[in-house]
């Protein structure tokens, strides 16, 4: 079984490198962008045992993502 | 009287440790033992300081990882003691995600690397830290971060301020606090803070890299000889 953690900054969160990927899209002479917004995901395989749903919890929250500037969102693959 | 310890905690990825050993043993004449990151007790210890570098690679997010090593565990008993605790850069950073200062330093602002001396206003001079320092003084210090960016919410930033826990902040030379000198993006100019309690303290610029003469500066001597009365 395979979940995935979507983390991406919280908004009001600066982010220069989604700031540069959107300058380039402008450079590249494509103007329909209006906003860009860069994230990463995990996927976690996990054994099928009773506490894996905690478990990923408790890893998105007090690792992958600093609830101060990130969310995160656990989908099942 | 027992000799006093000071301990420099080291990860995989510190690189300033060494530089920060020679400015203790120089400013304060005592020789600190290092603790490796993987060290679960640390019988005794009167000061912690947390080096800059980049740990783990700075994988994830800077200092996350490190977070996670067994010697935080201390380090985080041993703040609860009330033992003045250090973090300078990196060492900076790995405290506000373990959790022991709030908010977060997230991607200079600019984009850049930022390697330069800056001024530094002392803005709360009554911390054990801090306290042979005038009010307001202003110091000057080398950073070298690429994230330096302190961020922190509106109602938490109100929180630390009224309850004087921001330390320093990036100033000009007479003590200005303006965006002009303000090189990563940080909140209000916010190069340093403490938590509520007081003991334990971050900064991103390097006190250590300026107490030599060959260095550009020599203020960071006064910063690790106002540590004396601690150990």
């Amino acid at each position: 079984m395979i979940f995935r953690v979507y983390v991406n900054f919280k908004d009001g969160i600066l982010d220069p490198e989604a700031e540069a990927i959107k300058q380039t899209i402008a450079n590249m002479g494509l103007n329909s962008v209006k906003n860009l917004v860069k994230g990463k995901f995990f996927d976690i395989e996990v054994e099928d045992k009773k506490n894996y749903l905690s478990e990923i919890e408790k890893i998105s929250k007090d690792l992958l993502a600093n609830p101060i500037i990130e969310n995160f969102k656990i989908v099942k693959k | 009287m027992k000799e006093k310890k000071i301990s420099i905690v080291i990860f995989p990825g510190s690189n300033c440790d060494r530089d920060l050993f020679v400015a203790l043993e120089k400013c304060l004449g005592t020789k600190p033992e290092f603790i490796w990151h993987n060290c679960s007790h640390v019988k005794s210890t009167d000061m912690i300081l947390i080096p800059g570098g980049f740990s783990f690679g700075d994988y994830l997010r800077a200092g996350t990882i490190a977070t996670k090593s067994p010697a935080i565990k201390e380090v985080i008993r041993f703040s609860k003691r009330g033992v003045p605790i250090i973090g300078i850069c990196n060492g900076f950073q790995i405290l506000t995600e373990c959790g022991l200062l709030e908010g977060a330093l997230i991607k200079n602002s600019n984009q850049l690397f930022k390697c330069e001396k800056v001024n530094l206003k002392v803005i709360n001079n009554k911390t054990i830290f801090t306290k042979n320092y005038k009010s307001s003084e202003i110091i000057s210090l080398p950073i070298a971060h690429s994230q330096g960016n302190y961020f922190i919410e509106s109602d938490n930033l109100k929180k630390i301020e009224d309850n004087d826990q921001i330390i320093f902040k990036y100033s000009s030379d007479f003590g200005d606090v303006t965006e002009k000198y303000n090189p990563n993006g940080s909140v209000n100019n916010i190069a340093g803070i403490s938590n509520k309690k007081k003991n334990v303290i971050g900064l991103m610029p390097h006190p250590e890299r300026a107490i030599e003469n060959f260095h550009n500066g020599i203020d960071g001597i006064k910063f690790f000889k106002n540590l004396k009365d601690l150990i």
